[in-house]
Formats: structure tokens, C-alpha cells, sequence
């Protein structure tokens, strides 16, 4: 049967559109850490997802704790910050410029650090408490009424991408970093010590993947399996949106999460399909993705 | 130590994988302007870069005024005054010409940006460019100026001249003169043979990852012979 405008259900569009925004802001944030990380350093860190995972169950432990939802956000980020920098320096560094050996070693990571989540904290599904303050729907055009949970992290993807772009573009470190994307060696041929930036710069990425991993923890739920599915996402939209590249990051998000979302909601069937058609239309067309430069 | 040369490179080898790019290189330079010249492939960059120590050197030694500079890592290098100009000037696209400056400039030294600016006001007319929307001529001037920024004792370029039009040659040639006479140790590599004469009395030709030959610009100018010999044709232009 052939809808026709009118017997288009609005409510419903509206709803599945927030939705695909909220999982596109949750994207954005894991992925632009990933990004990131490989922008600078070219390291492809498999273990990104870990890092995710690690975040929520600190958020959630640090939560419970002191029933505050901010210490917990907080924690995970410093905590999985220090995790990132901890890897770079204890791991990476000794195979820099070895790419495709940092990659394995990150996946070695990454099953490591599987089985550990998994022994201390089980199988089961968690659900991090949300402050009272945000448990609320709140009254939205079309669609009625939405989570104010999922409005907010919306609005906190958008400071994040803001905070991203005035520190690339404004401050020293974002002035090092980009000098470094674009030429490493010659960056550190300046005198800069280059192996602290990548240091910083890991612990940067790695906070935001800890960061996420708390929001998604409080809007969906925490459970083993997150960190491939996280990991995954990130790939797919680095692999779209370009690699190393923050706006890139956002359309790739963008792209991958609508079309995830609505496909889910329209043909369910599919749903999984229409991510991976974009992913293959985007290497086919531009293979160093929609805002990447070629290698 | 006050008698040490400004630069000493002594048995200096360096390989590529397998193969063996620099042969035993010895040379010495003070704050005398040194060019070296000689054809493709003789390993020219790699003793720039070896220096720099941007690749590892497998025997030998890289001093500067006595200090052992390889085995460091390059911001080290950097760090104890060898300033940088590399091939193909490799200027960051994303930075605009002021956030070059910023990036190395610190207050104080011999060298700041204003008078980076003052030297090459051309370069303070593009201070908002990109480094990416630069011609050839100011890149390599910013390359310079950066490199200079760091207010080293000693500054590597390689081919500075490389791909640029002549009149713009010519004002490279006067910039490498003035940093030369100010005291700057300077090691020139160039293909330009011409250029070479004119930013240095002192000439070292090399062949085959060593240093061949040691003349003075006069000679080299003068002997046609000479020049066939270590330069083949390329030199000739």
C-alpha cells in the first residue's frame, strides 16, 4: 500500500528523528575521540570501544557511590583518560609508526580488557541512574512529549563538538595537533616533543569514549558487548565522515544513526543494511571519506 | 668545548632497509656558510636528515659545538639549535602563517616574529593564509622563517630552490647571504649549483653517500672538468 502525505504518521517521524539524532550525538561523541586519536597519530585503536565500556562502569560504581550522576560523568572521563594515556605510553609508544602493529596489539587490548570488565562485573545489563532533575519528559512540537535524558545529551554532543573545534582551532595544543596531522615529523623537527603531544592527545580521545560510555550507559544500558558495538559504530563513522577529521565525525554520525534509526523503524527488516550501503557508497565515491583528504 | 667545530659529522653511516645510503660521511663546518652539492640519489637528504635525526644513523656520530646530537630524538635535536628547512619545504596546510610563527616564536630571542615580519613582509601580508594557499616563494620563505624562529646556532636546507621561479631564487640566495654573514652556521644542499656559488665560498661535492671532494666556489665555477666529473649535466642549469 502507497501512503499518501496525509496518512504519514507525523508523531511517529518525529519521534524516530529524535531518536536517530540521540544515537547520532552519542556517535559523535565516541567517534570524534577515535578520530582523533587516528588523525594525529594514525594509530586505528581497536580498543576504543574498551575504553567506552571501561567509562560506563566507572560512571556507574562512581555514581552509585555518591549518587551523584556529574562525579560519575567526571570520573569516567579522568579515569579513562589516565586508561588511554596509560596504553599509549606502556604500549603504543614502542611500536610508533608501525601501524598495522599497533592496530593488533590494540585488539589484544581489547580482549584483555573484555574479559577483565566481564569478571568484575558480570554479564548483566546495568542502568545508570540519571539525576532527578533531567528523569522527566518534556513537551516537544510533533512530537509530543520526549526524554528530557535524551534532549540533553543532544545539547552535550553539540558542546562537545563546540569544545572540539575552539580547542583545535584556538588554543596551542589544538595549533600542535593540527600541525601534527599534517606533518608529524616536521612538527617534532620544530622542537616540539611530539611524543607528549601524542600522550595528551590520547588522553583526550580517551576521555571522550569514557565520557560517552557514561550517557549511553544512563540513556540505554551497559552490558559486555558494547565495546564491539561501539567500536564498530566508530569505525563505520570515521569511515564515512572521513579519518582524523571532527566536522567529518559529526556527518558521519549524522549519516550512520539516521539511517540506523529510521531503518529500524520503517523496514526493520533491513535496518542494518542501509548503514553499511552508505559506508560502501562513500568508498566507493570518496574512499578517504565525505570530509577526509587523501592519504 | 670553545675549539669544537659548530658541526661535526665523523663516520657517519646510514641505511634504508638494506641498502647503505651514507658511507663513512665525515665533514666539519663552522659558522662559515657550507653547500653541498651533487647529483640525485647521493644521499644528500639523508645526511640532512640524519643530522636532524629524523633517520637513524647505524655507526658514527653527529656533534654540534661538541654535543653528540644522534641517538636523540628530533625535538631534541631541534632543541639544542639545529634549525630545519626540508625538501619540498613541507609547510602545515592547516596552520594559517601567524600560527606558524606562534608555533615556534618564543620572546626574547635573537629571531622574533616581528622581525620575521620585518624581513619578509610578505609573509605579514599573508599572516591569515593557509600554509596550503601559499606560493612555492612564500612557503619556502615561511619554512625559513620558522626554522629561524627557533634562533638555532646551526640551519639545515635542503634544496631551498628547489621548483621556484627565478626571481624568487634570487631572493632566497639574498636571505641564505644575510643569515650566513649574521652569525647562523649554515649547511646548504643544493642541486642549484649557481645558488651554491653564490651563498658560500666553501663547497663540498658528494658521491655515493660520501663526501668527494672538498673546493671553493671559485674552482668549482672555473673547472668544467671538474664539474662534468662530480656533477654530470644536472648540475649544468
Amino acid at each position: 500500500m502507497i501512503e499518501t502525505l496525509a496518512d504519514i504518521n507525523w508523531r511517529l517521524f518525529a519521534i524516530v528523528t529524535l531518536n536517530g539524532l540521540t544515537l547520532a550525538s552519542l556517535y559523535f561523541i565516541v567517534a570524534s575521540g577515535f578520530s582523533l586519536i587516528f588523525g594525529l597519530m594514525r594509530v586505528v585503536n581497536m580498543a576504543h570501544g574498551s575504553l567506552y565500556l571501561l567509562g560506563a562502569y566507572v560512571g556507574f560504581e562512581v555514581s552509585e557511590a555518591t549518587g551523584s550522576w556529574i562525579l560519575g560523568i567526571l570520573a569516567a572521563g579522568v579515569v579513562v583518560a589516565a586508561a588511554g594515556a596509560a596504553l599509549q605510553v606502556s604500549i603504543l609508544s614502542w611500536m610508533q609508526g608501525q601501524d598495522l602493529r599497533q592496530a593488533l596489539a590494540t585488539i589484544g587490548v581489547s580482549i584483555v580488557a573484555a574479559d577483565l570488565m566481564l569478571a568484575q562485573w558480570g554479564g548483566s545489563a546495568y542502568q545508570i541512574a540519571l539525576p532527578e532533575a533531567v528523569s522527566t519528559f518534556v513537551p516537544v512540537p510533533v512530537a509530543g512529549r520526549y526524554a528530557m535524558a535524551r534532549l540533553m545529551l543532544i545539547g552535550f554532543a553539540l558542546v562537545i563538538g563546540v569544545a572540539l573545534w575552539l580547542i583545535l582551532n584556538r588554543t596551542r595544543i589544538g595549533m600542535l595537533i593540527r600541525a601534527g596531522v599534517d606533518d608529524r615529523r616536521m612538527l617534532e623537527a620544530m622542537g616540539v616533543n611530539v611524543p607528549l603531544v601524542f600522550v595528551g592527545v590520547f588522553a583526550i580521545g580517551a576521555g571522550l569514549a569514557g565520557m560517552a560510555g557514561v550517557i549511553g550507559g544512563s540513556v540505554l544500558s551497559v552490558s559486555p558487548g558494547e565495546d564491539a558495538r561501539y567500536l564498530l559504530s566508530s569505525l563505520i563513522v570515521v569511515i564515512v565522515g572521513g579519518m582524523g577529521s571532527i566536522p567529518g565525525a559529526a556527518i558521519g554520525a549524522l549519516l550512520v544513526a539516521m539511517a540506523e534509526t529510521y531503518g529500524l523503524a520503517y523496514t526493520p527488516t533491513y535496518g542494518i543494511v542501509y548503514t553499511f550501503a552508505i559506508m560502501v557508497a562513500v568508498l566507493a565515491v570518496r574512499p578517504q571519506g565525505l570530509l577526509g583528504r587523501a592519504a | 668545548m670553545a675549539n669544537d667545530p659548530l658541526l661535526k659529522v665523523e663516520d657517519l653511516h646510514v641505511y634504508y632497509g638494506s641498502s647503505h645510503v651514507l658511507h663513512g660521511l665525515s665533514l666539519e663546518a663552522g659558522t662559515e656558510p657550507l653547500s653541498l652539492v651533487g647529483r640525485n640519489g647521493m644521499g644528500k637528504s639523508t645526511l640532512c636528515q640524519a643530522i636532524m635525526g629524523l633517520v637513524p644513523a647505524a655507526r658514527g656520530e653527529v656533534r654540534l659545538g661538541g654535543e653528540r646530537l644522534n641517538g636523540r630524538r628530533a625535538y631534541r635535536v631541534a632543541r639544542a639549535g639545529v634549525g630545519y628547512v626540508p625538501q619540498g619545504r613541507r609547510v602545515y596546510r592547516s596552520l594559517s602563517v601567524e600560527e606558524h610563527l606562534k608555533l615556534v616564536g618564543k620572546p626574547g630571542g635573537e629571531w622574533t616574529i616581528e622581525r620575521i615580519y620585518d624581513t619578509f613582509p610578505r609573509l605579514a601580508e599573508r599572516r591569515k593564509n593557509g600554509g596550503g594557499a601559499l606560493s612555492g616563494g612564500e612557503q619556502q620563505m615561511l619554512a625559513i622563517s620558522r626554522a629561524l624562529l627557533l634562533n638555532p646556532r646551526l640551519l639545515v636546507m635542503d634544496e631551498p630552490t628547489e621548483g621556484l621561479a627565478p626571481v624568487i631564487v634570487d631572493h632566497v640566495v639574498e636571505v641564505l647571504r644575510e643569515i650566513g654573514r649574521s652569525g647562523v652556521g649554515l649547511l646548504l644542499v643544493e642541486q642549484n649549483l649557481s645558488v651554491a656559488t653564490q651563498v658560500s665560498d666553501r663547497i663540498m661535492v658528494m658521491m655515493n653517500g660520501e663526501i668527494a671532494l672538498e673546493t671553493d666556489a671559485e674552482s668549482l665555477l672555473n673547472d668544467r672538468a671538474l664539474r662534468n666529473r662530480y656533477l654530470g649535466v644536472a648540475a649544468e642549469a
